[in-house]
């Protein structure tokens, strides 16, 4: 079942003088088992937007079916915790939610929360430090002593091990190293993959964006500008001067080759594919 | 959070935050010094007038002095209850049940919570039209006597105008952290006191820990830019007294004085 | 003599630990300097140390013949400036003109004098009608150039920019990267900036690349990135030219131009030779 977002807007400081309107009549719908990219300029309401995939926020109008959830506005909502559950959050700059005694102490917060007995909440725990690529004697250390991309993929366990249906990342990978950010795109693209988890992220990150992401959601100002395939938006340069964003270069790259009489298929949306596809042709 | 109007500043523009913020310091304790010296509704009624035309001069609504008012009703209705209970002069007004209620325990409470409202309306008035910068840089000079006595005044009032930049900054990271927890499966609210004391440790520690980080990099960049603690600085915001200032100073003490004169003549 | 002059340098947070291993390299006057490397090379370490945040208790650091060490700390301070990675950590003022005037407060500059400084130093980093506002109505790149006019308005010979852009949104990255790039037209001013942005280290001058606490390279640019291979084992990133060109090379495919179109007209003649 998809997420909708249905005539949803979001006001803060609703009856105030100063109130803002950070969504503006949304209208969209995610869909299951796929990678999402939300994209926009700081402030168009992207993080306002994430912030009611899991009822951090609840709509000021409209609605938000997620999952078995229908979030409607002005009404009072009581499944608030399966539904946090069942959609994990990864937040910006993550690895300041860190607080327990130890690392697997702190993975385990989560599951423990939701439920999970504390052997199972371990287990799991220590499963979800495994995919992040936390090797095991670090288990036992406090989460405020290792580096920041460690922190980061802590914190990122601490969400997996809940075993949320979705996941929705704000900007995983700001302030890291490439080698940081590298390592927390595959850990989502192969949670997708193997486990056919519905990612949602956000990110400034346009080459990401269209090496990974399926589809991809432009919002300007509170309102949806584009929701299509990321491939169709990259491809349409009116659309990347409408909404001022720059041609990735390996989009620059793969249009040469198409110019040029290659053949490139439409899975071909990172470098080592198009390198592969090419060599193909050419040994032919 | 944003719904706390004590100590809240309105940045516009008025004669009263034209005001040099050492006078209008000095015109608070002078005013809360008068309401606290009289006896006399009379010096009260006074007062409020005063109140109400620097307010319109502050161009701030009587709705915000009023909801100022909110977080005292609990400690006004403690206030009656204990002043019905100890206080038995006076005649006899009526009576709750079978217990009395006299005529100096309404009238004594009553003139204590007006004299609580006016103290809190006079410190709203301050705060709303002074820039906390600028409070800072008046309580730097009225302490400067200190001194004398190597008390730290420059550091002190360096820490508080810090303190209340970071303010702003400290309450969006506890929304951030707040939320980060909530999406772990934190109920902020209900819950029982065990799960309560865990709900708040994921909140504090982290806060803390950013907090400590967020002042070792504040001092890196302080020392950087050639801040050395107790070494002599200028100023780049200057106060000035003006002929106004003088005058406010002036009709402040004048209440003050009248407010003396009526424990006498009254 | 350089302005800077780093001599054998280590330094250790704990006893058995050196994030600094005997690095020596000399920065030229006017220079516009990166330094890269990835999450631990010791790049932050090495600002720390030049500025004097860090004692030197090994090997030797002068900045224009002055030693750097705990005597000579103030004469060096007023010489440089730093630009840290938080753009809300180092907003010491309530608003934009009391955060440009903090360090003239500092350096006793006359009162009456500070407001026309401030002006001056606003409009070089495009904040004029920004004078008044406070950190939270800002933007992070705009809080990263008011920074930057804070240490511009002390006249400084240097300026470190650690990791400035690394917090910001691609807006914010290319507003301070354009500014830092003009800074660096005026030769009066030394820029040194540790990055991670590829893009940054191709505006600069030279680029001194450190792994593991060790001098890895320090050479022009285009030199450095001609060496993909070297930086790719170190784990740091390179041009999507040479991406490109690693991409085929695994493919057994070598290409030879410095350009993408030329990499496809190279390709199109492998093709049809085959």
């Amino acid at each position: 079942m998809p997420i909708r977002f249905k005539a949803l807007s979001y006001i803060y400081n609703k009856d105030m003088p100063y109130a803002h309107k950070a969504l503006d009549d949304i209208n969209l719908e995610i869909r299951e088992g796929i990678v999402t990219a939300i994209i926009g300029e700081t402030g168009s309401g992207k993080s306002t937007l994430v912030e009611h995939l899991n009822a951090l926020l609840l709509p000021s109008e409209g609605s938000l079916e997620i999952l078995d959830y229908n979030l409607i506005a002005n009404q009072k909502q009581k499944f608030l915790k399966p539904l946090r559950k069942d959609v994990g959050l990864v937040f910006q700059f993550s690895e300041y939610q860190l607080f327990e005694e130890t690392i697997l102490k702190d993975v385990a917060f989560g599951p423990l929360n939701f439920g999970f007995p504390l052997e199972e909440a371990l287990k799991r725990a220590a499963e979800a430090l495994k995919m992040v690529d936390i090797p095991e004697e670090l288990f036992s250390v406090s989460p405020l002593e290792i580096s920041g991309g460690q922190k980061r993929r802590v914190a990122i366990a601490g969400i997996i091990a809940c075993d949320p249906k979705i996941i929705v990342l704000d900007e995983p990978t700001a302030g890291l190293d490439p080698r940081g950010a590298k390592q927390i795109i595959d850990l989502f693209i192969s949670l997708n993959r193997k486990l056919k988890k519905t990612i949602i992220i956000v990110s400034h990150d346009n080459e990401m964006v269209y090496n990974y992401c399926d589809e991809t959601v432009v919002l300007s100002k509170g309102k949806i500008r584009y929701h299509g395939p990321t491939l169709e938006l990259f491809a349409d340069q009116e659309k990347l001067k409408e909404f001022n964003m720059l041609e990735p270069q390996i989009v620059t790259f793969r249009n040469l080759l198409i110019e040029n009489g290659f053949k490139v298929s439409n899975e071909a949306r990172t470098l080592d594919m198009l390198a592969k596809e090419i060599a193909g042709q050419i040994r032919k | 959070m944003n719904n706390l109007v004590f100590g809240k500043y309105i940045p516009i523009d008025s004669f009263m935050h034209r005001l040099d913020p050492r006078g209008k310091l000095i015109g608070l304790f002078l005013m809360i010094a008068a309401v606290f010296v009289t006896r006399s509704w009379w010096v009260f009624l006074g007062i409020a007038v005063l109140l109400a035309i620097a307010l319109l001069l502050a161009k701030i609504g009587i709705k915000m002095i009023v909801q100022s008012f909110k977080p005292m009703i609990v400690m006004m209705i403690f206030l009656f209850v204990i002043n019905s209970l100890t206080i038995r002069t006076g005649e006899v007004l009526f009576n709750i049940g079978t217990y009395p209620i006299y005529e100096d325990a309404i009238f004594n409470t009553l003139f204590v919570i007006c004299r609580l409202l006016l103290m809190i309306s006079i410190t709203t008035l301050l705060t709303a039209t002074t820039n906390p910068l600028d409070l800072t840089l008046g309580i730097e000079w009225i302490l400067k006597p200190l001194e004398l006595i190597r008390f730290p005044t420059h550091e002190v009032a360096m820490m508080v105008s810090i303190a209340l930049r970071f303010i702003p900054t400290i309450i969006e990271e506890t929304i951030r952290i707040m939320n980060a927890q909530k999406s772990r499966g934190v109920d902020f609210e209900n819950g029982r006191i065990s799960e309560k004391i865990a709900a708040i440790l994921s909140l504090i520690v982290p806060l803390f820990s950013v907090a400590f980080e967020r002042a070792y990099e504040l001092a890196d960049a302080m020392e950087a830019r050639g801040y050395v603690p107790g070494a002599k600085r200028t100023r780049y915001r200057v106060l000035k007294f003006r002929f106004t200032d003088f005058m406010f100073i002036f009709i402040c003490a004048l209440t003050l004085a009248l407010s003396i004169a009526s424990r006498f003549v009254l | 003599m350089s302005l800077i002059e780093v001599k054998n340098v280590s330094y250790a947070y704990n006893e058995n630990k050196k994030v600094i291993d005997d690095v020596s390299f000399n920065i030229e006057q006017g220079t516009y300097v990166t330094i890269i490397g990835h999450n631990g090379s010791g790049k932050s370490t090495m600002a720390k140390l030049i500025v004097g945040l860090l004692p030197v208790k090994e090997g030797e650091i002068t900045v224009d013949g002055i030693t750097v060490n705990e005597e000579n700390i103030g004469k060096i301070r007023t010489k440089m400036g730093i630009v840290f990675q938080n753009p809300d950590n180092q907003f010491i003022g309530s608003t934009v003109k009391d955060d440009i005037a903090f360090g003239l407060e500092n350096k006793q500059v006359e009162s009456k004098d500070m407001e026309a400084i401030v002006e001056e130093y606003a409009e070089k980093v495009g904040l004029t009608s920004f004078l008044e506002y406070e950190p939270q109505n800002l933007s992070g790149g705009q809080k990263q150039r008011v920074a930057i006019a804070g240490i511009l308005a002390m006249r400084p010979d240097i300026i470190i920019f650690d990791e400035a852009t690394s917090m910001l949104d691609p807006k914010g990255k290319k507003e301070i990267k354009k500014l830092m790039y003009d800074l660096s037209q005026d030769k009066d001013i030394t820029i040194i900036s540790i990055t991670h942005d590829i893009e940054e280290v191709l505006q600069s001058d030279d680029c001194i690349v450190l792994n593991k606490g060790r001098l890895f390279m320090h050479e022009k640019p285009d030199k450095v990135f001609a060496n993909a291979e070297k930086l790719r084992e170190i784990d740091l990133d390179v041009p999507f030219i040479e991406k490109v060109r690693e991409a085929f090379r695994k493919n057994k495919i070598k290409l030879k131009a410095d350009d993408l179109e030329g990499m496809v007209k190279e390709l199109c003649r492998s093709g049809s030779k085959h």
